[in-house]
């Protein structure tokens, strides 16, 4: 049970090693990280099955609420497996030059924080992982060396320093109120001390902190050039992972702490604007890469739709999409990885690289929702959970995110009949074999869901029960921390 | 557009914020957490500090975070400049008093720093502060003698050695069915230096590392400096 800290602090010691071991060493230190990737993987697997979700484990010893504690149960246990997993599947540091070391050290340190803001039952030790999680992520997004890239880099450091600020400010608003700092404690005190406009103010704080990674509409504005200026591999694992943890942080605020109809409101407000500008956006971008960025925020913003529903089916709906569009996006960015530029260079592309057109054309059927692959299925529980909680609001919000699947529809088809149109030749070359190879898992994983579709929806159901207990949640706290 | 936009969003957080200071009664936080603390630290965790005891003790993750996170930042720093450096440093040699002052007062600040760092579990200071003290020490002579190169390698190494016994310290309580950062050594009489079980071994590593990781940023943002 203990062990379960070990995907939080292994990689941290490796990247305190790191740089130094490659002095010495350069090829051990190359494959140190996926190594500890797989190890991670295993000591996820031996903990769940040993253990029975949820438990609580004490860091330190000290029982919380007065220390801080790991509360893990089976939805913290999926995000742990989706970081090692999608980490391990876009490594970015296979380079053979003189940034290895760094880039290598940097890709731990954004794992083992990604992972902690999964596990970590504390609001104050989410915002010191989160805090590391965004350092690491600058300096992943600068690696470039080029200007596009600093410029890039310096406008996310902005942008994320604001939000982090924000968020500090909710969560000592927070702690003003209650004098805790756990998360399930919260939940039990809330009724009586944050069900009012200061916890709304602070809800709307930690929504607006918390969102910069999550491209919440607001504090998105970074996405496009952050995602077009890095490696193809960051901007996949940011797009594809590190935006989901984020969204897990806002949500089990929103479960646990704030489960009220204006808060509920909100998300669902932004949500709704974040979709249409970010697939407007999309729509009218000259670039695959800003494409795909824009495309981003349009999903996560129905991601955020989905969690605005109350009750099991909106995280049916919320993990659906999630586990989706982690899928897709990171597939479709590996696919981009050369393909960056003006969208005409594009044309006749399927020539070039049939193999990789073929792959875009599947990633884009199911990003659209097309029967029977996956996408279809995860924005048809979405639809469902809106149609069935039947007020006013949440059509009008059904009725947006049907627009906008035609926009993204015409989008996507627009240059995938580009790809493949007649007589043209196009100047792009294939992506790299690594991440043919990626993009190929990720489009194997996409395939395989299709036939799995009633064991995945089952999990699925079960995590959403879990997902949604929030009285689960706190009762973890009374029944004996170890 | 951008413009307007950006001046509404500034506007509403404006008014969110100034009606939440004016409204706010301050003054009147409850103590929950803090009070068990203030009443539970000098028995579970026998440090006479008892900042301490929230920083290595009840909240020690956090400072896991903390110190990776200027890691993080080191890092990321010396990826950007690695491919700006390396030039001729041009800066001249410091004056007589300058170079015999900074010699002169280098033991000093180490022992100060050293001091510090060791009594982080008994007075006010620890890790961080002293690690700070450390790395001027550390920087003095390399502002006296800006010719002296620094052995980067060596602080890399003090560096992940510190921040890598942070963590297997912690771990090491795995071993014996604790959970990690659990104190482990004996907890000893409250006040003494030899007390707190392995806080002060914590706070050891933690000096360290930081004052290696400030030596080494401030060097290489002086190299690159020199250099262009």
């Amino acid at each position: 049970m203990n062990a379960i800290v070990l995907p939080v602090v292994l990689p941290l010691l490796a990247a305190f090693l790191l740089p130094s071991l490659a002095r010495i060493w350069s090829s051990a230190a190359r494959v140190l990280g996926p190594v500890l990737m797989l190890v991670s993987l295993c000591v996820l697997w031996t903990t769940w099955g040993e253990h029975p979700t949820p438990f609580v484990v004490a860091l330190g010893g000290f029982q919380p609420p007065m220390g801080i504690a790991f509360h893990v149960d089976s939805v913290a246990m999926l995000f742990a497996f989706l970081v090692a997993g999608g980490a391990l599947l876009m490594w970015p540091a296979w380079t053979d030059d003189d940034t290895m070391p760094r880039l290598a050290a940097l890709t731990l340190l954004l794992v083992a924080a990604a992972t902690g803001l999964a596990l970590s039952g504390d609001l104050f030790n989410v915002y010191v992982f989160y805090e590391l999680l965004s350092v690491a992520s600058f300096g992943l997004v600068s690696a470039r060396r080029t200007g596009a890239a600093f410029a890039a880099g310096f406008r996310y450091l902005v942008i994320s320093g604001f939000g982090s600020v924000l968020a500090l400010l909710g969560i000592a608003l927070i702690y003003l109120r209650t004098g805790t700092l756990n998360i399930a404690h919260l939940g039990q005190l809330a009724p009586e001390s944050l069900a009012d406009p200061f916890g709304l103010a602070a809800f709307a704080l930690l929504l607006l902190g918390f969102g910069v990674k999550a491209e919440l509409f607001p504090v998105n504005t970074w996405v496009p050039e952050v995602y077009a200026g890095s490696s193809a591999r960051v901007a996949g694992l940011l797009a594809g992972v590190v935006s989901k943890l984020a969204v897990l942080v806002v949500v089990r605020m929103l479960v646990v702490v704030f489960p009220h109809d204006e808060t509920r409101m909100l998300l669902l407000i932004l949500g709704v604007v974040g979709v249409l500008s970010g697939e407007l956006a999309a729509w009218s971008a000259k670039d695959m890469r800003r494409m795909l960025a824009f495309s981003s925020i349009g999903q996560l913003g129905m991601i955020f739709i989905a969690f605005s529903i109350p009750g099991e089916a909106g995280w049916v709906a919320g993990l659906a999409l999630v586990l989706h569009h982690l899928v897709v996006k990171s597939g479709l960015f590996l696919i981009a990885d050369r393909w960056g530029g003006a969208l005409q260079s594009l044309t006749g592309a399927a020539r070039v690289s049939p193999f990789t057109a073929g792959l875009f054309v599947l990633f884009a059927l199911s990003l659209i929702g097309v029967p029977p692959l996956p996408g279809f299925w995860a924005k048809l529980q979405l639809v469902i959970g809106l149609v069935e909680n039947g007020n006013g609001v949440y059509l009008g919000a059904l009725l947006v995110f049907l627009a906008a699947t035609v926009i993204e529809a015409n989008y996507l088809f627009r240059l995938a009949v580009a790809m493949y149109a007649e007589g043209a030749s196009s100047t792009v070359t294939a992506p790299s074999g690594g991440n043919r190879i990626g993009a190929a898992i990720f489009a194997a994983v996409l395939v395989a869901a299709v036939f799995l579709l009633n064991p995945l929806s089952e999990a699925i159901d079960d995590l959403a029960v879990v997902g949604n207990d929030a009285t689960g949640y706190m009762d973890s706290l009374a029944g004996g921390a170890r | 557009m951008r413009k307007a936009a950006a001046l509404l969003f500034t506007l509403g957080l404006l008014f969110l914020l100034s009606v939440m200071f004016l409204r706010f009664e301050l003054g009147q936080a409850p103590m929950r957490i803090g009070k068990d603390i203030l009443a539970a630290a000098p028995e579970q965790v026998g440090a006479a500090n008892i900042v301490t005891s929230v920083v290595l003790g009840y909240r020690g993750l956090d400072t896991l975070g903390e110190i990776a996170i200027l890691f993080t930042a080191a890092t990321a720093t010396g990826l950007i400049l690695s491919g700006l450096g390396g030039g001729q440093r041009r800066d001249p040699e410091g004056g007589f008093i300058l170079r015999h002052g900074a010699d002169l007062v280098f033991p000093f600040l180490m022992l100060v720093g050293m001091y510090i760092v060791v009594h982080g579990h008994l007075t006010p200071g620890g890790g961080f502060q002293g690690g700070v003290v450390l790395a001027a020490a550390f920087f003095l002579p390399l502002l006296a003698r800006p010719s002296r190169a620094v052995s980067h390698s060596a602080l890399g190494w003090i560096e992940g050695l510190a921040g890598a016994s942070f963590i297997v310290i912690g771990l090491w309580a795995l071993t014996l069915d604790q959970a990690f950062m659990t104190p482990w050594l004996h907890q000893g009489v409250l006040g003494e230096l030899f007390s707190a079980g392995t806080l002060p071994l914590l706070y050891l590593a933690l000096g360290l590392k930081v004052g290696a990781e400030l030596a080494s940023l401030l060097a290489h943002l002086a190299e690159v400096e020199a250099s262009e």
